[in-house]
């Protein structure tokens, strides 16, 4: 990435990149690496040994879907430490190359009168858990108020959805009509960066409307897409309910939503933006769960000792520790870095020049909200509306002092989601008194004379 | 899964380039053009009074961070920052000594002991000044027209603002506003030479290393209150533009207030501080004791920014939870008839 041109008095911009870079199918590997997210092996239907087809669901019934994207024999099931720091089930199968298709996955038979709970269906057994969003039930979560079909990337140096809007401009259509009528959302935006407005002009998008998107990061994060062209807020779950009522989809879920629907196979490649501090960008089609390791290969870099290896852009994404870490749904790119690019964070204090108040997309107090989480005071970060933080890693970009601004934020964020959790044992602590002694505020240990000197009520 | 090895950290995996020695050496940079002058008009004096000031001043980082065992952070470059900035507004006929002891008490009392750079509230090299002007025995220092009465240096060797103080605007007449703007007045070694202040403040600006609303509202706010005064008395108080050239104002507005500790971070804090900087000088400079009142009015000015950083925009609360409803079942025709 590009260091800040000379002139400073506007906040950098980091830009979308406007190449094209053609879309090169890599072959199936030998070994490939499904994951699953929180899972055990009792939630699978199939042990070390069998043989699996292509579509297959491997989870057991009800548990899933959990498709396999090779046809093979299952060689390892063992629980997997993602990049994103996550308990994983890994399920590791030796591909044949030629793909036996499960026959108990069929096309939707007459897509154009087809009802919305049979498509729903059809996708929810087909394994899109990146779309886990828009195919719920509308009778137990919210009516979808905006779908956002987006064109941008998420990172900037990711081109995927870019140039799968260049090579499948025909099918941008039937795309959003389809995926329009699938969760009945009550209306229809495709996304699409200013530079591509010459070829978005050649879609007829019928009932969707189209919204030019300036390409700078981080316009094409779904939460900052739902905020400028949806209904406000991305719609999202936790433990407690949900909030808001936009969702965002990428185009190319979108487009392998529709060929599952229309073909029956579950969405079984992705596109991945290969970038090295060196060279030009790369597409690589690859079969989902092929290690990076096949890219790294095919594009011929080595990532070198003490360089890094990150999957899903630089702003956002992941540091992998392997080249045997599996590509997944929703990877977008894979950077490598050399040595020298290797930026490092560093433990200084804030000097409240206020360089992150100006980038912060959602006008965060980031400086503040920086020192509070640094010395462990949450309660004051929710006043500062740190719930709105969607981590574009800005802040922490454009720091001076190369604090970790996104970290403090994070750290506070799920400081507060603990502290949400914590079972109310006031009253209990006050009652035993054990930790009065060693209580380094010396809060509890007069609790009696707290109680004297109270004003009665 | 085989290790390789490779460096793992968390995101943001690029950074923009920006440092903070970045942003110090810019300043110390923009302010090479002022001191130059200095070192024209004043000669060996100016450069002693610089020189033992940024020596002094980095020397008192070093040493109160050895004594509290805290990393030795003067590579930064934000003491020698402050020294410069002291000198700069300082006679040249000072004597050492006084540049020594105001840059120690100004690093020490102004900022390390609050924590070191970013959580001084106030402005070291502002605070080192203070003390010096508030001390009896040495405030006769800072008179520049004893200070500076030795000195050949082809311009009137009088101090524009004590003039306008002791003689209203008559006595000013013979000041031209061209030869103030060129730099050619009495005052601190490097906060009279106006043109180059500004220059170098524009550069800063341009860099992005200090923010224009600062700068043009402190300037705005010298014009604007002054401009009350001298309707409402032309004899006796400055025009102006008279008040912009004069003294301290071109450093202060630029270099003195601008220090991201002590200033407001959000847009509109920033105005009104600047704003009321500019005002606060004009009014010291027509109400109190002092001719220039740039100094007192940052210091005054860095306290009111905890209170300045409250305005901000309105941030939208979070997301209210709506609860996650069973489906509703409908009824089969059997139930219904039962009940």
């Amino acid at each position: 990435m590009g260091l800040r041109s000379f002139f400073g008095i506007l906040p950098p911009k980091l830009f979308y990149k406007d190449v094209s870079a053609p879309v090169e199918l890599l072959p199936v590997p030998e070994k490939i690496t499904l994951l699953w997210y929180r899972r055990t092996p009792s939630d699978l239907a199939v042990g070390v040994g069998t043989e699996v087809e292509t579509g297959q669901d491997l989870a057991r019934n009800g548990r899933g879907p959990f498709v396999s994207t090779v046809t093979g024999h299952v060689d390892e099931v063992n629980t997997f430490l993602g990049v994103d720091s996550r308990e994983y089930l890994a399920v590791q199968i030796s591909a044949d190359q030629k793909d036996n298709f499960d026959p108990s996955l069929p096309a939707v038979e007459d897509l154009s009168e087809a009802k919305p709970e049979t498509l729903r269906a059809s996708v929810n057994r087909a394994g899109f858990t990146a779309l886990k969003s828009i195919i719920r039930d509308p009778r137990v979560w919210p009516a979808i108020d905006a779908l956002i079909i987006s064109v941008l990337d998420l990172d900037p140096l990711s081109i995927v959805n870019q140039q799968i809007f260049r090579d499948n401009t025909d099918q941008v259509q039937a795309a959003v009509e389809l995926l329009a009528r699938t969760t009945e959302a009550s209306r229809c935006v495709l996304a699409v960066p200013d530079n591509l407005a010459g070829i978005a002009s050649k879609v007829s998008t019928g009932a969707a409307t189209v919204a030019m998107v300036p390409p700078v990061y981080p316009n094409g994060l779904p939460e900052i897409l739902a905020k400028n062209c949806g209904a406000g807020l991305l719609m999202k779950t936790y433990d407690t309910g949900f909030a808001g009522n936009t969702v965002v989809v990428s185009l190319e879920h979108a487009l392998a939503m529709v060929s599952s629907l229309q073909t029956g196979r579950p969405m079984l490649e992705k596109t991945v933006t290969f970038s090295s501090g060196k060279g030009e960008l790369q597409n690589f089609r690859v079969r989902i769960g092929t290690p990076v390791g096949e890219i790294l290969k095919r594009a011929s870099v080595n990532p070198q000792p003490k360089g890094k290896l990150i999957l899903n852009g630089t702003m956002r994404g992941y540091a992998c520790f392997s080249d045997e870490q599996p590509i997944t749904a929703t990877t977008e790119s894979v950077h490598v870095q050399e040595p020298s690019e290797v930026f490092f964070f560093q433990n200084t204090q804030c000097t409240n020049c206020g360089k992150c108040n100006a980038i912060c997309p959602v006008d965060l107090e980031v400086n503040l909200l920086g020192r509070l989480s640094e010395y462990g005071i949450y309660d004051k970060c929710r006043g500062l509306g740190i719930e709105n933080c969607v981590e574009c890693g800005l802040c922490g970009y454009v720091c001076p002092a190369s604090r970790p601004l996104v970290q403090f934020l994070t750290r506070a964020k799920q400081g507060l989601s603990e502290e949400a959790q914590e079972p109310a044992g006031m009253e209990e602590a006050l009652e035993c008194n054990a930790c009065g002694p060693v209580c380094p505020a010396i809060r509890l240990f007069d609790t009696e004379s707290d109680k004297e000197d109270s004003p009665k009520a | 899964m085989k290790a390789l090895d490779l460096t793992v950290s968390p995101a943001p995996h690029c950074h923009c380039g920006a440092r903070i020695t970045r942003v110090s050496y810019n300043i110390l940079l923009a302010l090479i053009p002022a001191m130059a002058m200095g070192f024209y008009y004043y000669g060996f004096d100016a450069l002693r009074v610089v020189a033992a000031s940024m020596g002094s001043a980095m020397l008192a980082e070093a040493a109160i961070q050895s004594i509290l065992r805290k990393p030795i952070t003067i590579a930064d470059g934000s003491a020698a920052v402050s020294g410069l900035l002291l000198a700069l507004i300082l006679p040249a006929s000072v004597p050492l000594y006084l540049v020594v002891v105001a840059n120690f008490v100004g690093i020490v009392v102004g900022k390390q002991c609050f924590g070191g750079l970013g959580a001084n509230p106030l402005n070291p090299a502002l605070v080192g000044w203070a003390v010096i002007r508030i001390t009896r025995a040495w405030a006769g220092y800072l008179d520049f027209d004893l200070a500076l009465v030795n000195y050949e240096t082809g311009f009137i060797l009088q101090y524009p603002l004590a003039v306008l103080k002791a003689q209203g605007s008559a006595g000013v007449a013979h000041f031209s506003l061209m030869d103030l703007f060129l730099g050619k007045q009495v005052g601190g070694i490097g906060s009279s030479a106006i043109i180059w202040l500004l220059l170098g403040g524009l550069y800063l600006v341009v860099r992005g290393v200090i923010r224009w609303e600062i700068p043009l509202s402190f300037l705005i706010g010298v014009a604007v209150i002054a401009g009350i005064f001298w309707l409402g008395d032309r004899t006796s108080y400055g025009s102006p533009i008279f008040n912009i050239l004069a003294g301290n104002v071109m450093i202060g507005a630029f270099f003195l207030s601008t220090d991201n500790a002590s200033s407001p971070v959000n847009q509109w804090g920033m105005l009104v501080f600047g704003f009321c900087c500019g005002a606060m000088t004009v009014v010291l400079r027509s109400w109190s004791i002092y001719p220039d009142g740039v100094v007192f009015a940052c210091l005054l000015m860095n306290l009111f920014v905890p209170l300045l950083d409250k305005i901000k925009k309105k941030q939208p609360l979070p997301p209210a939870l709506s609860p996650v409803t069973p489906p509703v079942m409908s009824k089969s025709a059997e139930e219904r008839s039962a009940s």
